[in-house]
């Protein structure tokens, strides 16, 4: 052995000396065409697929011509999409005529783990991988939107419609009861990291707020393929972050050969969303309804409030209508009233928008010998459909790869972006949010009156009936909210690669990321006077007074964050005796990263002068919504010490196991959690390797089964008593620090683990025409984490414990197939789905909690009040125990007492458990038709049975005239929907059942009847595309090699459950959320 | 061999005491707290949770009539009326967790006094201030939640649970009144022997000090009886800060509030916002004034604009008030009554007198000394107690005065329903609250 080593590095460089001409035609073999740009090399080392420094790409006719060392025995071709192949060049080495085979599911394909690479062939684990081309589409500012549908055991749902919006991903469901479920993103190998995306989306304070998110910068143009690691034994060697799934992005590099240029071009028309989907009353049923309110006394909840009562009572005739009807009223309050009716002030159109939008990318790459470059430049701007939303966003990248000699290679990667994410300001109640507004505002409300001047809504006011004059106009003129994200990676590799199988790399990655934001209000604007009202007091003589200042509010906030992580792994791998494949690699990692963040406030701001106006009042000490400065600062690092071992006997058995300590910066923490061990094994079992076994037909067949643990702990959890500092005043006049206790000190808090199981086959037949992939996964996670009451004494209401065990099961099936190819036509599927069900096996619950416990249900188990219709006089009754029962009975509610009676277990026994929120089956379907020079791509992702809440679209008890409703209250006390009811309205206990729902109703039963609760299953066909190619013989003669043209349809079905009184299924039930956008999109792209 | 492996060992063991090092990262505005100006930042947190109990118990005494109408009122009325059983559920809960969590604090300065750092001096002061503190927190728990002292029974009758140390997975059993009175005191010996400030500044006495911790014993002392006692800890309180303030010649500020010659420890909020919106001062307190000769009547109060009174004393930090000097006078005037005897009811007058010539116009003061002169032992007390009224309205004594005396009869009227605490009614003691017993079964 060691002797052959030494004859290699004596030989070598000989070798180098001694070349020979290799030359040949790479062609397409179904349509015998030149493929462009597939690469050749010269396979020198005994590893088969490592590529060397010796190749060329083939040009526009798909030729190619180099020298080679006179020893090189094999040409390796590959070009994306296709087979690669190997090729001898003992014997003949010129006109060599290569002809290479379109693959379905690239079996040999490089997958890039971001520790390792390895191919589907020898993988033992369970993940998945698309090219970001397959996915690629127009008007999508990231990636993670596009991933919806595309990848098995990988739930996608938009959060919301706005431009930057980010999507919620969940791989293999939920592991964990209040953390975090994000994915952990990998770029190139390093770990992004970045701000969490809210678990609740449907929260109106997260849905408002602009943020980025972790892989906002990237440019999808930049993308070369996405890689999901899914089974603990595919994911473990990222350690405690990786819990919920990795997700591994590998951007495109340079290759050898001339220098090639792409451009592209795209536009795209965002419409305006159908407002008629929200089922709005429009100005004369609105009308109609007031009358009704006003014509029934018993409905007497703000029944001064809506233009219909403001115009009786300025006439003295609001009673007149109860007693005489519409035409007992004078003549000129009838034509007043119907004058309403022809106001329609058209509120989806003074809130939403047609826009036209563009998004640019250039791109050069090539390279020789010694360097290989890639260099982009991206523009996106989307302006969104909701007026004042949008989007821009710069992207720079330069990649570049030095060859320093034969073994050692440079690389140097910059990702540069800037985001800008611009948005309508509201205030902190979010009434005046648009998306909520437009649901409330009356139909017959103008905006300018014939002067031109604002109307404000008079039915737009605070809870004490403070009117503060809004107008939508108004506010989007005066007010603006932005965020710039300049964000800035780069990444350096050093890689050492022996021809004894031996490779050193070492690979540092920087992040910086700064996010500034600034939010202003000037003075004439709803939002700065809903400010001032917070610093409204009272002076000695009883007057009410305000020490907020007179002009503008600005609020800037400026968030830096830096991290760097540093890895460095020593591989060897190497096959002896022609079966033993051997590979193990070692590593380290360190990982450091502070953010800091600063937020400031300035009162009585002037944009033009630029000058502010201090707060001189002492009362503003007190009140934390004026403090002008604050600061946070955060610092982590983390150390790990990692390997992984595989073995693959014959091709056909495979083991691999993995072992991660990670240890981070624990302040206070018990040191015994300072390493965590993770660590999983994983074997396969390629059956149709075995030659009892193997047919012409079957072109893999391969088990897969992995197992794994991986492990968190709680970094707030300490066994000291740790603090806080900050102010308080206890006696006036004096300021002082204070340290306040973060929480209980606990040294018993165990490790939250989740151990996972992997099932799973490949199988690949006929050419691949089809191969099908299934795994089956059993994921527990016993000692979650979570609050757990105490008793009071200690000092504190809740300690954090390990509570819970939650585990998940479920299978992914992937069908890919070739339904016909042919020289001119082509036509493939790839169809997935998934199917999750998550299990609480254990969890304490607190005492005074009004809905029942999962234990025994899903984690996102929804509970609900069973209705069973209402009565004559539209009170709701509900089912119990297969009897109808009026809401008195049900409620247990009596005479003489505020409401009910029910303890609390009472309480959590009146719901009842009717399904799980998190969809049954969800998955995807793409297909491609190619017929000649045309493409046809359809993508739909779907999602089965997946129970959602809605918030009533109005309360039985306060039904208001100020605000307008959905239609569906027309149909109130109809059906199931309950009827309007008053304190004195008809019926039996009818002010018992009133009180009930209007305030001793606690735990807002009223919105968990199950009338709110709708199964919802979809299938939206979110792009559909049509490409054309232009012919190559046309574009040589301009210099150009490829040339296509496409239009794009996104968003354009959806098919599934009704939706009534929401935009989308995705966003059903959530009242703040942005339509997700439809567009129509054309683009152009052209290569050099 | 034996070298290299040596030399091995060697690098890893460097190469982890590095990455220790590495991982060691003292975070921003996170403290362990380890100096004893970190200790007393920790204990100003303590200082600084506001409790309500002296607010609440102001409904349930006979100081103030709830009016039905004001809105929010849902929240006080069965408090009001007495109705612990089944009380609305907006009802507001009784404080308890915030006492332990007080507790908790201090228990940490406390066990943590040897590992304190800083100026010996420094440290004994705010150690003494967390024994103090401590104690002031069990006197408050067990005059909420547990009978009056009452020396025949205080062995059998249920306390509060007793916690000096953290430990969430123990049971926490209620403790004898007799136990938790033996730990306040013995915690108030304990501060006495470190406090080593005689009286605070203004601005900063909400702390402990000496004078703080000698008039909390005396009125331990008092609560428990013990007469003697309670006037051997009251002059010693006077010796160090005798001033009150005469109304005769200042009445800019009330003599409770914060910054008044008369405070010694200014830490309880007495009265909020709700009081004064929804409740007016009872007819019962309004009429045992003398309107026109008692100077405290228009310093206290103001007449609104259909003819009742509300309290002048407001929920701003100013009106903070647990101790002053003017209860060292009534303690005086009390256990000297209480005691009996000549000389004694002699002294109780003089006390009382050197105090209401700060309170009363001179002719009032002379009218009122015409009147008391002569009275008995017993009605001296009496006159004592209704004094007490007068001087502490609305300052969170009445409720516990009424305990440790009388446990006088109260009916009220409310929202056409005629409500009744009998004498010595059960209802003086409360029931430990819901959340308390929902999170601690052995309540």
């Amino acid at each position: 052995m060691m002797k052959h080593l030494i004859y290699i590095f004596l030989l070598f460089p000989i070798a180098a000396f001694a070349q020979k001409q290799v030359s040949g035609q790479v062609i397409d073999i179904e349509n015998q065409e030149p493929i462009i740009g597939a690469s050749v090399y010269v396979s020198l080392t005994a590893v088969e697929q490592e590529r060397s420094v010796v190749g060329g790409l083939t040009d526009i006719d798909g030729k190619f011509s180099f020298e080679v060392p006179e020893q090189a025995k094999n040409l390796i071709v590959s070009f994306t999409g296709y087979e690669t192949q190997t090729i001898k060049i003992d014997q003949q080495t010129n006109d060599l005529k290569i002809s290479l085979k379109l693959s379905v599911q690239m079996l040999d394909e490089i997958v890039t783990t971001g520790y390792q690479e390895t191919t589907l062939r020898k993988a033992t684990s369970s993940y998945v991988k698309v090219e970001a081309k397959d996915i690629k589409q127009v008007g999508v500012a990231d990636v993670d939107q596009m991933l919806a549908g595309q990848l098995a055991g990988v739930w996608v749902q938009p959060t919301n419609g706005a431009p930057g919006a980010p999507a919620k991903i969940r791989i293999r469901g939920t592991a964990t009861l209040n953390g975090s479920s994000d994915p952990l993103w990998v770029l190139d190998g390093i770990p992004l990291d970045g701000n969490q995306v809210p678990s609740d989306f449907t929260d109106k304070d997260n849905i408002d707020q602009l943020k980025t998110y972790p892989i906002a910068g990237i440019n999808p143009d930049d993308i070369e393929s996405i890689t999901v690691l899914k089974d603990a034994a595919a994911t473990s060697i990222y350690g405690a972050r990786a819990a919920n799934g990795v997700i591994v992005i590998t951007t495109k590099t340079g290759e050898k050969g001339k220098n090639r240029i792409n451009i592209n071009a795209a536009t795209f028309i965002t419409q305006r969303p159908d407002f008629s989907k929200l089922n709005l009353m429009n100005s004369s049923q609105k009308v109609d309804f007031e009358l009704f309110l006003a014509s029934r006394p018993d409905l007497d909840y703000q029944s001064e409030r809506g233009e219909v009562a403001r115009i009786l009572n300025s006439l003295g005739e609001y009673d007149d209508l109860a007693e005489k009807g519409f035409s007992g009223l004078s003549p000129e309050a009838q034509a007043a009233i119907n004058k309403l009716r022809t106001t329609n002030t058209n509120w989806g159109e003074e809130l939403y928008r047609t826009t036209i939008n563009q998004q640019y990318g250039l791109s050069m790459s090539g390279g020789n010998d010694k360097n290989v470059y890639y260099f982009s430049a991206g523009y996106y701007d989307e302006q969104a459909a909701t007026i004042g939303a949008g989007k821009r966003r710069f992207n720079l990248t330069v990649k570049n790869t030095y060859s320093l000699n034969n073994y050692l290679k440079f690389g140097a990667a910059l990702f540069g972006s800037q985001n800008k994410t611009y948005s309508y300001l509201r205030e902190r109640d979010a009434i005046t949010s648009p998306a909520a507004y437009v649901r409330n505002v009356n139909p017959y409300l103008g905006l300018r009156d014939e002067n031109g001047d604002f109307i404000y809504d008079p039915d737009l006011t605070e809870i004490s009936d403070v009117d503060l004059d809004y107008n939508v106009l108004e506010e989007r003129q005066n007010t603006s909210n932005e965020l710039i994200a300049n964000s800035f990676k780069s990444i350096f590799n050093l890689d050492l690669r022996t021809n004894i199988g031996l490779r050193l790399s070492t690979q540092l990655g920087l992040q910086f990321d700064n996010e500034r934001s600034e939010q202003f209000s000037d003075e004439n604007s709803y939002f700065t006077r809903k400010f001032e009202l917070r610093s409204k007091y009272t002076d000695s003589s009883g007057e009410d007074l305000f020490y907020l200042p007179k002009g503008g509010i600005i609020q800037n906030s400026n968030s830096n964050a830096f991290q760097y992580t540093w890895k460095t792994t020593a591989n060897y791998g190497q096959l002896f005796f022609d079966r033993h494949d051997v590979d193990i690699l070692i590593g380290t990692e360190f990982r450091e990263r502070t953010n800091t963040d600063i937020d400031n406030k300035a009162f009585g701001f002037n944009p033009n002068t630029l000058t502010s106006i201090p707060i001189t009042n002492d009362l503003v000490l007190t009140n934390s919504g004026f403090k002008q400065y604050q600061k946070f600062v955060a610092h982590d690092a983390f150390t790990s010490f990692f390997g992984t071992l595989s073995y693959i006997y014959s091709s056909k058995y495979s083991i691999y196991s993995s072992l991660r300590y990670d240890g981070s910066n624990l302040f206070g923490v018990n040191p015994k959690f300072r390493y965590l061990p993770i660590w999983s094994v994983a074997g396969a079992w390629t059956l149709s390797n075995e030659s009892f076994f193997s047919s012409s037909y079957l072109d893999i067949l391969k088990f897969r089964v992995s197992y794994g643990i991986q492990g968190n702990i709680d970094k707030t959890t300490s066994p000291f008593v740790i603090g806080t500092f900050n102010t308080e005043s206890v006696l006036p006049g004096i300021e002082e620090e204070v340290i306040r206790t973060t929480g209980a000190p606990n040294a018993d808090l165990r490790w939250e683990k989740t151990t996972s199981i992997n099932l799973g086959f490949d199988l690949g037949l006929w050419g691949n025409r089809v191969f099908l992939t299934s795994d089956y996964y059993y994921r527990k996670s016993t000692d979650i984490i979570g609050f757990r009451s105490v008793p009071l004494e200690s000092g504190f209401n809740f300690i954090n414990t390990n509570w819970a065990t939650i585990s998940n099961r479920g299978f992914e099936i992937v069908l890919n197939t070739v339904n016909v190819s042919n020289k001119r036509f082509r036509w493939s599927t790839a169809f997935n789905i998934s199917s999750n069900k998550s299990k609480v096996n254990q969890i304490e619950i607190r005492e005074e909690e009004f809905t029942p416990s999962r234990k025994g249900y899903g984690a996102d188990a929804v509970f609900a009040i069973k209705t069973d219709g209402v009565d004559s006089n539209g009170l709701p009754l509900f089912k119990k125990d297969g009897r109808t029962l009026t809401a008195v009975e049900f409620y247990n509610l009596a005479e003489g007492t505020d409401g009910s009676q029910l303890t609390r277990e009472e309480h959590r026994n009146l719901y009842t458990y009717i399904g799980d929120a998190a969809p049954k089956f969800t998955g995807g379907l793409n297909n491609t038709f190619r017929y000649g020079p045309f493409d046809l791509q359809i993508s739909a992702n779907f999602s089965f049975k997946q129970l959602v809440r809605r918030l009533p679209s109005y309360n039985m008890t306060v039904t208001s005239p100020r605000l307008n409703y959905s239609t569906e209250i027309l149909s109130a006390g109809e059906g199931s929907l309950p009827g309007l009811i008053g304190r004195k309205s008809r019926g039996f206990d009818t002010e018992l059942v009133y009180r009930w729902f209007n305030s001793f109703d606690v735990g807002n039963t009223y919105d968990h009847f199950d009338i709110w609760i709708k199964e919802i299953s979809y299938v939206r066909i979110n792009s559909i595309r049509l490409g054309y190619n232009l012919p190559n013989q046309a574009l040589k003669k301009l210099n150009i090699s490829s040339a296509r043209v496409f239009v794009e349809g996104r968003n354009l079905f959806v098919f599934g459950t009704k939706i009534e009184n929401f935009f989308d299924p995705e966003t059903y039930g959530s009242q703040y959320a942005q339509p997700i956008p439809r567009m129509i999109s054309t683009g152009l792209k052209v290569s050099f | 061999m034996m070298k290299k492996m040596a030399q091995i060992s060697w690098i890893i063991g460097v190469l982890m005491i590095s990455c220790d090092d590495y991982l060691d990262i003292e975070p921003v505005g996170l403290v362990i707290p380890k100096s004893v100006e970190e200790y007393r930042s920790f204990l100003t947190a303590a200082y600084s949770f506001p409790k309500q109990h002296k607010i609440l118990t102001t409904y349930r005494a006979d100081e103030i009539t709830l009016n039905g109408d004001e809105l929010g009122v849902d929240q006080y009325q069965d408090i009001y009326t007495w109705n612990d059983l089944n009380p609305n559920l907006n009802t507001i809960d009784f404080p308890y967790a915030v006492f332990y969590t007080v507790i908790f604090y201090t228990n940490h300065v406390i066990q943590n006094e040897k590992e304190i750092t800083g100026d010996q001096e420094d440290i004994d002061q705010l150690v003494g201030e967390a024994y103090a503190l401590r104690a002031l927190q069990y006197f408050d728990l067990v005059n909420l939640y547990g009978k009056p002292y009452d020396e025949s029974n205080a062995i059998s009758d249920e306390g509060v649970p007793i916690v000096t140390e953290y430990d969430s997975e123990r049971r926490f059993a209620k403790e004898s009144i007799e136990e938790v009175y033996k730990l306040i005191i013995s915690d108030i010996e304990e501060s006495e022997k470190r406090l080593n400030i005689e009286q605070q500044e203004i601005g900063f006495n909400y702390r402990f000090s000496l004078v703080a911790i000698k008039s909390f014993k005396a009125r331990v002392f008092l609560f428990q009886k013990k007469w003697q006692q309670s006037i051997d800890l009251a002059l010693e309180a006077l010796a160090i800060k005798p001033d009150l303030m005469d109304l005769n010649v200042d009445e800019s500020i009330m003599s409770s509030e914060y910054n008044s010659i008369e405070s010694i420890l200014a830490l309880d909020l007495v009265v909020s916002l709700d009081i004064i919106q929804n409740a007016h001062v009872s007819d019962e307190l309004i009429t045992n004034y003398d309107q026109l000769e008692d100077k405290r009547f228009s310093n206290y109060f103001k007449e609104n604009s259909d003819g009742n009174y509300s309290s002048k004393k407001g929920t701003l930090d100013n009106f903070k008030c647990t101790f002053r000097t003017a209860e060292l006078y009534m303690i005086l005037a009390e256990s000297y009554a209480r005691l009996g005897g000549d000389q004694n009811l002699n002294l109780s007058k003089g006390y009382l007198y050197q105090l209401l010539e700060n309170r009363y116009t001179p002719a009032g003061l002379e009218a009122y000394k015409n009147r008391v002169e002569p009275l008995n032992a017993d009605d001296l007390i009496q006159e004592i107690l209704i004094e007490r009224q007068r001087e502490f309205a609305l300052e969170g004594h009445r409720w516990n005065d009424l305990r440790r005396t009388t446990q006088k009869k109260i009916t009220r009227l409310f929202d056409g329903t005629t409500y009744v605490l009998e004498q010595n009614d059960e209802r003086y003691t409360l029931p430990f609250p819901q959340d308390a017993i929902i999170n601690n079964p052995d309540l």
